[in-house]
């Protein structure tokens, strides 16, 4: 299995550990993961926000980046994920509109032909790898750690676009089961985090993720696990925000879903992959680190 | 309501039944009631285009897309917001954050930007390199479909 790989923004820029899990994990797995050369941001919400056109004239450049390579791009977060799909979308379906950004494509040398699909990490192991392959994988199983699992919004909704791929949507429960901890059911799991409106509306932002997180904390779970670095961020980094201005403390650990599997599989953190999380890890995965 | 339908993503108002569904998923209705997607929609209907685009009410969207899940007409709510956005923004409405990252995007293709330390670190842990090598077949896009200008007026 070989995917162009689709780093985006937020992850090399604030998430380093997220991308050196992956990169150490996927090839355990039997997964190659090819660097696209050149591409660029993927236009999420904040860009759309500001021009249809160029949100899809941007999306379809990167596309035309992995179809020179002939691969299928694999992104590790929703937004990258959400934008790029909508546009794959978009573009196969609709001619029109199709052949208005191949005009403008035309002039950078580029052209979209509709040929690869567009995954994320979910699932590339999930869909593409299989969660038996994933349990096989697992050396040493967190045995019964209640575990809240944050799809995060893009990767089942709208649900229309993900019913045609015939994608279920409790893959990333049956993942984490599979690296043997419980994914343990919460209210408003299907909530967004809030992390949309970070920089936007920062006290809103706030406000979502607190009530997600009061939900995890309700269903009595040890730890939280994200696919998305916004998700990430919000939630880890949020815990310290919604602190200093609700003076309310939610103690959640929050792990890269990559980083439960890492650990599953026999792999430890460095220190400071375990010191990139805001809220200590140590405590819950004490015998892990 | 026209120049809304008339947009891509807008088309979605013209099948709201003004049932409510949107506003009573929506996870931020649920915090503030300066936000209410139906009610929203229904200004946009009647026509009340200055109080629309007026400071906050595009801005409250969280883009969750649980309201594109839950109309029972397939009209799109969040759609629409986008298709708002766009008006908005043509008229100077758009809050730092998003002008921000729009200004990011023109000048290193990219809208977040790693910090000196990341990229440092990339560099002794053998990652690949953040490069700004599509830069300039994105600012030649962006000339073709206009947002540059906008991205020099915000």
């Amino acid at each position: 299995m070989k995917y162009a790989f689709f780093l985006g923004c937020l992850i090399p820029a604030r998430e380093l550990s997220y991308e050196v899990s992956v990169r150490k994990v996927l090839p355990e797995l039997g997964i190659e993961l090819v660097d696209m050369k050149g591409a660029n941001c993927c236009a999420p919400f904040s860009i759309q926000s500001i021009d249809h056109a160029s949100w899809l004239t941007l999306a379809a450049r990167d596309l035309c980046i992995a179809e020179e390579m002939g691969l299928d791009v694999m992104t590790l977060c929703n937004d990258c994920y959400e934008s790029l799909l909508m546009v794959n979308t978009i573009l196969k379906r609709d001619k029109q509109t199709r052949d208005k950004v191949n005009e403008t494509l035309s002039q950078v040398g580029k052209e979209y032909k509709g040929k690869i699909g567009v995954k994320n990490l979910v699932d590339v192991l999930y869909g593409d790898l299989g969660v038996k392959k994933v349990k096989d994988a697992i050396k040493e199983p967190f045995n019964g750690l209640r575990v809240g699992a944050q799809p995060g919004c893009h990767l089942t909704k709208p649900k229309r676009i993900h019913f045609e791929l015939l994608r279920g949507f409790n893959d990333l429960d049956a993942l984490v089961q599979a690296t043997g901890a419980e994914s343990v059911p919460y209210e408003r799991k299907e909530m967004c985090c809030g992390g949309p409106l970070r920089d936007i509306n920062d006290d809103l932002a706030r406000k979502v993720s607190r009530q997600k997180l009061k939900a995890l904390k309700d269903a009595d779970v040890q730890a939280v696990t994200t696919v998305c670095p916004f998700c990430f961020l919000q939630l880890d980094l949020g815990q310290l925000e919604i602190k200093r201005h609700f003076n309310e403390d939610y103690n959640l650990p929050v792990i890269h879903f990559i980083e439960l599997l890492r650990m599953g599989m026999g792999m430890k953190l460095e220190d400071w992959e375990i010191k990139a999380h805001r809220i200590p890890i140590t405590g819950v995965l004490k015998d892990r680190l | 309501m026209s120049e809304v339908a008339n947009t891509p993503r807008g088309r979605g108002i013209l099948l709201c039944i003004q049932c409510g569904r949107c506003s009573s998923g929506c996870p931020v209705a649920r915090l503030t009631g300066e936000h209410n997607p139906r009610r929203l929609m229904e200004m946009i209907i009647l026509g009340f285009k200055k109080d629309v685009l007026s400071a906050q009410l595009p801005w409250y969207c969280l883009s969750c897309f649980t309201c594109l899940d839950r109309c029972p007409q397939g009209g799109d709510v969040g759609e629409v917001m986008f298709a708002l956005r766009n008006i908005a923004v043509r008229q100077g409405n758009v809050p730092a954050g998003v002008s921000g990252q729009a200004k990011a995007l023109y000048e290193t293709a990219r809208v977040i930007n790693p910090v000196r330390s990341a990229l440092d670190k990339r560099e002794t842990m053998g990652l690949v390199k953040i490069t700004t090598d599509g830069l300039e077949e994105v600012q030649k896009i962006l000339k073709i479909t206009g947002m540059e200008k906008i991205v020099k007026s915000i």
